[in-house]
């Protein structure tokens, strides 16, 4: 099967779980047998594809990045100035070069990632009669507060021209049902964590003398956006050292709130019990996962959350919110509601305080994690690429 | 062939979401209560205890004595725990009305067990064990002569449970019967016990028990829907002495909805056993009395009617549990030495076997079973909760 598949970012150039997911997810489908060409923007980096199947190819240069970002001048959240203009241009030379390469061998199945790639997918879709499966691994609802009417309308669009779609959560689903697409349209196919990347990793004794030393560590990781909940983690971290003094809470990740988090941190007078350790490359969040005793995912709205498989993965007890796709599959997961922060202090405060229970999540996340592998999300994507080739040739048989 | 229905009716105290935030004011009436805040759910269990009276208790008691009336010859028995009898008191007079109406009859048996539902057998020192199935007895006699015939909780049995309640001066006991206790033997017989002199073991035939208590709604069952005449003509073609149908008295109503047809099931039984010339109706005491014994049982392992194991680990499974029963354990001395009822009180309800139950970690068909009856999201949320009661509990021992 020959995919063209449309994405945005891809290791070493990754600022979300999106470059992760197409990382692996292709890793995985062309160890069963797939034929992958990823188009993506120019990255300026060094791309060297992980098997033989997957060749790259990047297609114009962009320096965006996928995610909001707070303007200096005030509270209007925006993608950046020229964000539209450079997206368009992306869109048209993604679609001329696939056609190009379409034109020497064609594709079975045209795949989008996101509103960022799912216009050019629509256009192929018609211009090479192939079907188009479009993965919704968020959508604008999850990722502000503010949703973005022109986002929206290309989301929409992209709901109603995919030939079949992938979320990444049942939540997710719903969300993509907001935008209009039949339910009956939507697979959900979860994510999964390369477990021996995490496992395996060392602890790292600097880190542990220089961070941890005798304390327990409460771990957030993820961009600081009111969507991840670290104003809710902080107020939650207020609470626990009342319980527990002796308690370092760890926020790794950068974002708009990181002033704001800083600020809040002294105000509620806890900034000697809380480090700040801004943007976390790949490499080394393994070792920042070997160092906490709990992991807390607080999102108010989190379409999947790759992370908590991955502190699973480090042997950390995990907390994470009942609005995470995660929840959903995670059950040796304490869940709670981000809203609830003394309920979310609790339960830290007892992962912390009652060993039995931290070994009986950790026992029970070393079983689980073993079934959420990205061999199963490639199966997954498989019978979707198959069923969208069988609906698409039933639509269309002339075509075919 | 005598035929032995016995029904466990049971509701557990459940426990108060208890926060380890509150302020810590002294409780005036120096109740339950430890600084102000309570250990007990009044409002849930009160709630759950009249949902599940109008559901199944008042209108199967009802049924159970037009039965009694109708058929001379319809006998049963019950076991009704003291937590039970002391909600029923608070909760709902009218429910402990009804069994003493049946008590009335002359024809309802019921069978002494312990009067917390607990694990108490399995601390090492038995004497907490005796206490409680002597003050069980105390509160059966209000209404009813105890039997002298034992069912530990969850049908709890060995060589050793069957040596001291033998020593209780009780002539027969309930059990499950297992296969692995009776190899090629039937369950439909009297056995005496290894190691004990003349107590005899009441063995639940569980294939007949399950098809009631759990197939009878079961539309993916060969023999759905289960009538009473079908019902009646398999029992009449069994071999043996007597055959011991003991199930949770909660079918009726609460496992089963009405609109199974599980009330009619009921109320056409006894009608359609008494068209088997073969068939008669006994109660536990009438069978170890009338009954010799066929064999000698060795059950050297504490087994149960809990989960498909069948044994102890519902409650004592993980490391949550057993450090959680341990913790309680080992607090009898300090408990006992401070002589207050109140306490004392307290601690034999947090002995509730209901309250490990719920932190169970089997995965599969049984965690569902534990799911449906806990009042907990998870496993873990159980532990917490109890664990902060218990750390509580236990500081105000300490301090008082």
């Amino acid at each position: 099967m020959r995919i063209a598949m449309l994405g945005w970012e891809f290791p070493p150039f990754v600022s979300g779980g999106l470059g992760v997911h197409c990382f692996e997810l292709t890793r995985a489908l062309c160890r069963k047998g797939a034929e992958i060409d990823f188009f993506m923007p120019v990255s300026g980096k060094k791309i060297t594809p992980s098997c033989p199947n997957l060749r790259i190819i990047e297609v114009a240069k962009t320096e965006l990045a996928p995610y909001l970002v707070f303007t200096k001048k005030g509270k209007q959240a925006s993608y950046g100035d020229n964000l539209i203009a450079a997206v368009n241009e992306y869109w048209t030379k993604c679609e001329d070069t696939v056609m190009r390469e379409a034109a020497i061998k064609p594709y079975d199945v045209i795949h989008s990632h996101d509103w960022l790639t799912s216009r050019p997918g629509a256009t192929l879709r018609k211009k090479l009669s192939t079907p188009l499966v479009q993965t919704f691994h968020s959508t604008e609802f999850d990722r502000t507060s503010w949703p973005w009417d022109y986002v929206l309308d290309v989301e929409r669009a992209a709901a109603a021209n995919a030939d079949l779609i992938i979320a990444v959560s049942r939540r997710t689903r719903e969300q993509v049902c907001r935008l209009g697409a039949p339910a009956d349209k939507i697979r959900v196919v979860y994510n999964g964590v390369d477990r021996e990347r995490f496992a395996g990793s060392q602890v790292d004794l600097r880190m542990v003398n220089s961070l941890k030393r005798d304390r327990k560590v409460v771990l957030f990781l993820g961009r600081l956006t009111e969507q991840k909940g670290p104003v809710q983690f902080l107020h939650a971290a207020e609470q626990v050292l009342s319980a527990e003094p002796n308690t370092l809470f760890v926020i790794a990740g950068k974002g708009e709130l990181l002033p704001l988090l800083i600020n809040m941190s002294i105000v509620l007078g806890i900034s000697s019990n809380v480090k700040f350790l801004g943007y976390v490359p790949e490499e080394e969040q393994c070792k920042i996962y070997k160092i906490a005793d709990v992991y807390v995912m607080p999102s108010t709205s989190e379409p999947f959350g790759i992370t908590a498989l991955e502190a699973m993965s480090s042997g950390v007890p995990v907390i994470v919110s009942k609005t995470s796709g995660v929840a959903e599959v995670a059950k040796s997961a304490i869940k709670v509601d981000f809203w609830d922060i003394k309920m979310m202090a609790q339960k830290i405060v007892a992962v912390l305080r009652f060993a039995p229970l931290s070994r009986t999540m950790v026992r029970l996340s070393n079983g689980e994690v073993n079934e959420h592998t990205w061999e199963k999300a490639a199966d997954g994507t498989m019978r979707v690429y198959n069923e969208a080739i069988s609906e698409y040739g039933k639509q269309v048989p002339a075509l075919r | 062939m005598d035929v032995c229905i016995y029904f466990q009716v049971h509701q557990p105290l459940r426990l108060a979401q208890y926060s380890i935030f509150e302020s810590t004011t002294v409780s005036p009436d120096g109740g339950w209560a430890h600084k102000g805040k309570k250990y007990f759910d009044a409002d849930l269990n009160a709630q759950i205890m009249d949902k599940i009276a109008k559901k199944c208790y008042l209108p199967t008691n009802a049924l159970m004595l037009e039965l009694l009336e109708k058929h001379p010859e319809f006998k049963i028995s019950y076991s009704l725990t003291g937590v039970f009898i002391e909600q029923c008191k608070e909760f709902s007079p009218e429910v402990l009305e009804s069994f003493k109406q049946l008590a009335r009859t002359g024809r309802v048996e019921f069978l002494s067990e312990t009067y917390y539902h607990s694990l108490s057998y399995l601390f090492s020192n038995k004497e907490e064990f005796i206490s409680q199935v002597d003050l069980h007895a105390k509160a059966i006699s209000e209404f009813a002569t105890p039997s002298k015939v034992f069912r530990n909780t969850e049908a709890m049995f060995s060589n050793d449970i069957a040596y001291h309640v033998e020593r209780l001066g009780y002539t027969g006991i309930l059990a499950e019967g297992l296969e692995h206790i009776l190899g090629w033997r039937s369950p439909n017989y009297l056995y005496t016990v290894k190691g004990c002199d003349r107590i005899k073991a009441l063995l639940r035939n569980f294939k007949l028990s399950d098809d009631i208590g759990y197939r009878f709604s079961a539309k993916w069952w060969s023999e759905y829907p289960l009538t009473a005449d079908k019902y009646a003509n398999w029992l009449s073609q069994l071999q043996g002495d007597c055959v011991n149908i003991f199930m949770d008295y909660e079918t009726f109503g609460e496992h089963h909805w009405s609109d199974t047809g599980i009330f009619e099931f009921l109320r056409h039984f006894p009608g359609e056993a008494a068209k088997h010339q073969n068939i008669r109706f006994a109660t536990p005491s009438e069978l170890v009395e009338k009954i010799p014994p066929r064999d000698d049982i060795d059950a050297p392992q504490v087994t149960s009617w809990a989960d498909m194991e069948r044994d102890t680990s519902a409650w004592l499974g993980n490391e949550m549990q057993t450090s959680a029963f341990s913790m309680l354990e080992a607090m009898e001395n300090s408990v006992k030495d401070k002589q207050d009822p109140e306490l004392m009180r307290t601690w034999r309800m947090l002995g509730n076997s209901d309250h490990f139950y719920y932190m169970c970690t089997k995965s599969l068909s049984d965690q569902d079973v534990h799911n449906y009856f806990s009042p907990y999201d998870s496993p873990f949320d159980a532990y917490i909760n109890y664990m902060n009661v218990l750390t509580d509990f236990k500081d105000r021992i300490e301090k008082s």
